[in-house]
């Protein structure tokens, strides 16, 4: 969670340098929902998550690492995907996460394609997808909720109700109360938790997978937070009311798990101090390491969306002018 | 060995290629034992069972969304569109997340297959009637093959199957069972993507065209060598991405007088692209402007005889291909 | 010295300005890296922009208020502490906020912008260059409001001159004009059976494979260069019942145009003379067999071409072409010898016939008549004639008065060869009539260049050089 939060807090200086390119999206306050989920898979089995953009903290958990996050972020020619998407929008199905496109909705039944995979092979692995109280109002997500409902597969979905989509509230984007709502009109089960306790996201989310291990087919988990940050970098939530936002900063995933810990006796303050320094110096190192990296050149634009052929064809200009 | 029909070809391809490659899959409404609307896949359920011949919801997204996800795990769906009208149900996933897949994951694959019945000429009315190539050309990382004959229909769904991108397969719902024709049993018949075929070889004018259209086309070209003594060539196309560039030079270079013909609506359509190209690659070979020949840009109706007057005939085409030898 | 630039960062893709709102930095203070060095605000959102990198903030470019484009330069950071210390502080430039700032240590006037086109003050009028200002025209910063880029009355009357048919066949089409470049034409030249009479691939395969001759390349200049041959209109002729209507084939048209023009440019003058054949008739007779031996039909055709062959080097004037307002003396003696066939007439070339012995010009004649009933002459056969002889005589006719092969300046006709009556004088001196081998041979010439006493002459040439033909010679 650490590392998500504050690899995020350098990507926003970084933005705010223009070393990172596009736009920037935070999931602050949200990192538990990401890091519990994604902890109650098993990697070692194979079980694969397909996170949205405020699920940074799933990917780290996977397996990403911070240098692959910035290389995406600064366009750099060695990124994951070469420079051809950006932020988080990218994937490695060997580790175990899958990165989704812009439309929203979409990862749901490609998901369920790979959880499809899993029940047709007979192989007792999880797939895992993200959405948000945005995307649930999408064609694809209702289509692809209820194929994986209807074939009964190893599906877990995650549904992250943080209050808004960009400018839009819960309350203008649908006319159920809770999100879990939604899980009876697919036949599968519901399941709430605070989505700012991880050990609570951690141990219903747990269930859940184990209930697709065993055959059960999906369910849809709830976990109740707060974006407390705009939508993205360049919007200042403007159309949030700062009373609202407050009460949330209380209720800071991180420094409550980090009393927790402290409480629980599982981690003395300084054991959690080596940690946060840890976390920066392999920020440090990788933005070092990655800041004066060359971009992609620019005729690689044309390789690779082919198969076969594996190249665009510039001949075709090459003929016009030759 | 028998004739069999253009349909039958179709199934007999996905029958070959099921039992050689245990990760083709179908999805589709209706595609098991009822044998999906059209027939096509009759038999395969019985054969191969609900794990590979796999009945969904009334959804086109994740028909497409789920094939995506399986192809990614190692597997080749092939999902059948009822009827390729509601393909575009599932534009934004096939162009958004399919088409750009390899591209922007460098490397992530997705070798599905989308068929489905298209064309008109059957009084379907505007949704059960449509071509559908052009808006899926104009997509990077789609492949489109668009088959006339029954050998190509077979050829090209096995092939379609095998290829590691995903491909549009775009059948012609009027030749399903009107067009006969017996197929060599000595050899495997497949056809490969991106090679166009030439119908007939002609002198004076090209008709450069495929897809249902052919038949009009060599109607035309008869007629014509009859009545006006001229020598007509058809190239039938058979895949649209990518397109036969050289093919399409080559006829070019040979009449000189080029008409461009498709069942699809006019402006936009796929024959603005082939027009576009042979004026980029050989203008100097033009004896005439470069003519088309495609259906009214209007919804297509229902009423045979505003059906009729919407789509091409073949007379349309004699006199398209008389205005250009007259040039 | 080693300056890094700080620039207005952009937040969120259709963010193109943003102002700067507060230092929070001034010159010569020391900035760690990432420590907020100023604000800006945009219309999404407010900012601190933190350091790039540590330094010292070595120049201010743009100050509190100023709106700028994203990507501006706003500051220079010093990262070399050292030399930091010692560099001058700078003034901004005076110039308008929208333009970028420049290397601050111009002096202001320089900042001045290059002169610029006033641009029309009413509404746009006829012009053939729309004018569009391109900035600021004082110092003042005050920018006259820019004149929009429109399509001017000129520009929309372009290709009005002409009608559709007009053009196409002043250009036909790019297929027929790479034709014509690569094998040296004139598109002028070549009749059209197209589209509103362009010509076609088909007209340009057609006037290379019947040859009819190209007009001189040397011409300077000539008005009439590009025009196709203007036809003058005939009158209206409807048919008749009964009537059969035949549209001209290719060859029909090609002749029927090349026969007007040639009427139109030349001249025509006629001169006849009565040749007597009997000597040569006496000694075709003698050599038929030995020349048949050798596969050759020795014809009376053949003893003229000779004789004529032989006789215009002397007589260069009959051996030329009109070119302009000049005369070209050919070197070469080309014969062109018309052939009759049964859908046209064609005029293959004997080239170099001056050089071509009796048996030669016999040869030459019968394989190219042959290859031309067959349709087996190449191109090269059929050009580049500097005289025709046409043989109307084969089939009875007494005289034939022939048009011109343009471009040459005469040709000649051979009338029917027979016996008839002719007043000879005996060796008393007593004339008595006789039976003798007879034929007219005439001559039609440009008067342009060929007087009448060049052609008479050129045919007393020939009436005494076939009158008295050698026996060596055969």
């Amino acid at each position: 969670m650490l590392m998500t939060r504050s690899l995020e807090e350098r990507l926003v200086n970084l933005y705010r340098q223009t070393k990172v390119i596009g736009g920037l999206f935070r999931s602050l306050g949200q990192e538990a929902d990401a890091v519990g989920t994604a902890y109650a898979l098993d990697r070692e089995a194979g079980d694969i998550l397909s996170p949205l953009i405020r699920n940074l903290g799933s990917m780290l958990v996977q397996g990403a690492t911070p240098l692959e996050v910035l290389r995406q972020y600064m366009a750099k020619a060695e990124s994951p995907t070469g420079g051809r998407e950006l932020n988080i929008h990218f994937n490695d199905l060997e580790r175990g996460f899958l990165g989704q496109i812009s439309h929203l909705g979409d990862m749901v039944p490609v998901m369920a394609g790979i959880a499809m995979y899993f029940k047709l092979t007979r192989q007792p692995r999880v797939g895992l997808v993200y959405v948000g109280d945005g995307a649930m109002s999408t064609g694809a997500f209702h289509e692809g909720m209820n194929f994986a409902a209807v074939q009964r597969l190893p599906l877990v979905v995650i549904a992250e109700n943080n209050g808004y989509a960009y400018s839009t509230p819960m309350r203008k984007q649908t006319a159920v109360k809770f999100l879990v709502e939604k899980a009876s009109a697919y036949g599968v089960p519901g399941v709430q938790a605070d989505g700012n306790d991880v050990l609570a996201v951690y141990e219903t989310t747990r269930a859940a997978v184990d209930f697709a291990r065993a055959g059960g087919g999906p369910s849809l988990v709830e976990l109740i937070t707060y974006r407390r940050k705009g939508h993205a970098e360049h919007d200042n939530q403007s159309y949030v009311p700062l009373e609202e936002i407050e009460p949330w900063v209380q209720k800071d995933p991180i420094d409550r798990y980090r009393m927790q810990l402290e409480a629980m006796d599982w981690y003395s303050s300084s054991e959690i101090a080596e940690v946060e320094t840890r976390v920066l110096d392999e920020i440090d190192e990788a933005v070092a390491r990655c800041e004066n990296e060359p971009f992609p050149a620019p005729e690689s634009a044309l390789d690779g969306v082919y198969h076969d052929p594996p190249r665009a064809d510039l001949e075709w200009y090459r003929r016009l002018d030759g | 060995m028998a004739e069999i029909t253009y349909l039958e070809a179709i199934r007999e391809g996905l029958h070959e290629e099921m039992e050689r490659d245990a990760t083709v899959v179908l999805l589709g409404e209706d595609i098991g034992e009822y044998g999906g609307a059209f027939k096509v896949t009759q038999g395969l359920h019985a054969r191969f069972g609900e794990d590979r011949v796999i009945e969904t919801p009334i959804s086109e997204i994740a028909i497409v969304g789920v094939a995506a996800g399986m192809s990614h795990m190692g597997m080749r769906p092939v999902c059948e569109m009822q009827f390729i009208d509601f393909m575009s149900n599932a534009y934004s996933i096939l162009t958004n997340y399919v088409a750009t897949s390899r591209y922007r994951t460098a490397g992530l694959p997705v070798p599905l297959v989308v068929r489905g019945p298209s064309g008109g000429g059957v009084r379907g009315g505007p949704f059960h009637s449509q071509n559908a190539e052009a808006g899926y050309l104009h997509t990077p990382g789609l492949k489109i093959v668009t088959p006339a004959t029954v050998y190509d229909a077979k050829g090209l769904i096995k092939a379609a199957i095998r290829d590691d991108d995903p491909v549009l397969y775009l059948e012609h719902k009027y030749l399903y069972r009107r067009l006969k024709d017996e197929l060599p049993t000595d050899r495997e018949v497949l056809t490969p993507l991106g090679k166009a075929r030439l119908a007939q070889a002609g002198t004076d004018v090209s008709i450069v065209t495929y897809s249902a259209m052919v038949y009009k086309a060599l109607e035309a070209a008869a007629i014509l060598e009859r009545e006006d003594g001229l020598s007509v060539e058809v190239l039938d196309l058979r895949s649209l991405q990518p397109l036969d560039d050289e093919a399409i030079l080559t006829t070019t270079k040979k009449t000189n007088r080029v008409l461009v013909a498709h069942e699809d609506t006019r402006t936009g359509g796929v024959g603005a692209e082939i027009v576009a190209r042979i004026n980029e690659l050989a203008f100097e070979w033009l004896d005439a402007p470069i003519r088309r020949v495609c259906a009214h840009d209007v919804p297509l109706p229902f009423a045979p005889t505003l059906e009729d007057f919407v789509l091409p005939q073949t007379a349309d085409l004699v006199s398209a291909c008389r205005w250009l030898a007259a040039y | 010295m080693a300056r890094i630039d700080v620039v207005m960062p952009q937040m969120g893709e259709s963010i193109a300005e943003g102002t700067l709102s507060r230092w929070l930095k001034a010159v010569g203070d020391q900035v760690k890296r990432d420590e907020p060095m100023f604000e800006i605000s945009t219309d999404k959102v407010d900012a601190e922009i933190p350091a790039p990198s540590a330094g010292v903030l070595a120049e201010i470019l743009v100050q509190e208020g100023e709106t700028v484009e994203v990507q501006t330069v706003v500051a220079r950071l010093e990262t070399d502490t050292a030399a930091a210390a010692t560099s001058p502080a700078t003034s901004p430039p005076t110039s308008a906020p929208s333009q970028s700032a420049l290397a601050p240590s111009q002096p202001p006037d320089l900042a001045e912008p290059p002169p610029v086109p006033q641009p029309q003050a009413t509404a746009p009028a006829p012009t053939d260059h729309p004018e569009v200002a391109s900035g600021p025209t004082s110092a003042e910063g005050v920018s006259p409001p820019p004149v929009q880029a429109t399509y001017t009355e000129a520009d929309r009357r372009v290709g009005a001159e002409e009608t559709f048919e007009e053009r196409l066949t002043r250009k036909s089409t790019p297929l027929v004009r790479r034709m014509v470049a690569e094998h040296d034409l004139r598109l002028g030249d070549i009749p059209g059976t197209g589209l509103a009479g362009r010509v076609t691939k088909k007209d340009v395969l057609d006037y290379l494979e019947l040859g009819v001759p190209r007009t001189a390349a040397a011409a300077p200049a000539s008005p009439e260069a590009h025009t196709p041959p203007s036809r003058v209109s005939g009158p209206l002729v409807d048919p008749w019942p009964g009537d059969r209507v035949e549209p001209w084939s290719r060859i029909r048209k090609l002749t029927a145009d090349h026969m007007v023009m040639s009427r139109r440019v030349s001249a025509h003058v006629n001169s006849v003379i009565e040749v007597d054949y009997s000597r040569v008739a006496s000694l075709r007779a003698a050599k038929k067999s030995e020349y048949g031996e050798r596969g050759v039909n020795l014809t009376f055709l053949a003893f003229i071409a000779k004789a004529v062959a032989d006789a215009l080097p002397r007589h260069a004037v009959l051996n030329a072409a009109v070119s302009g307002e000049s005369t070209i003396y050919r070197r070469e003696v080309n014969l062109g010898v018309a052939v009759a066939l049964d859908w046209g007439l064609i005029v293959p070339v004997i080239r170099h016939a001056d050089g071509l012995s009796l048996l030669g010009m016999a040869r030459a004649i019968n394989d190219l008549a042959e290859r031309a009933r067959g349709k087996r002459l190449s191109p090269d056969e059929v050009q580049k004639g500097t005289f025709t002889i046409t043989n109307p005589g084969v089939f009875g006719t007494f005289v034939g008065l022939p048009i011109l092969n343009q471009p040459q300046s005469a040709i000649l006709a051979v009338g029917a060869i027979e016996k008839r009556p002719s007043v000879v004088q005996g060796p008393d001196g007593v004339d008595a009539l006789a039976i003798r081998t007879k034929g007219m041979l005439a001559l039609s010439f440009d008067h342009r260049i060929v007087d009448g006493a060049d052609a008479d002459r050129f045919l007393a040439e020939l009436r005494v050089m076939l009158q008295e033909f050698p026996e060596s010679a055969t």
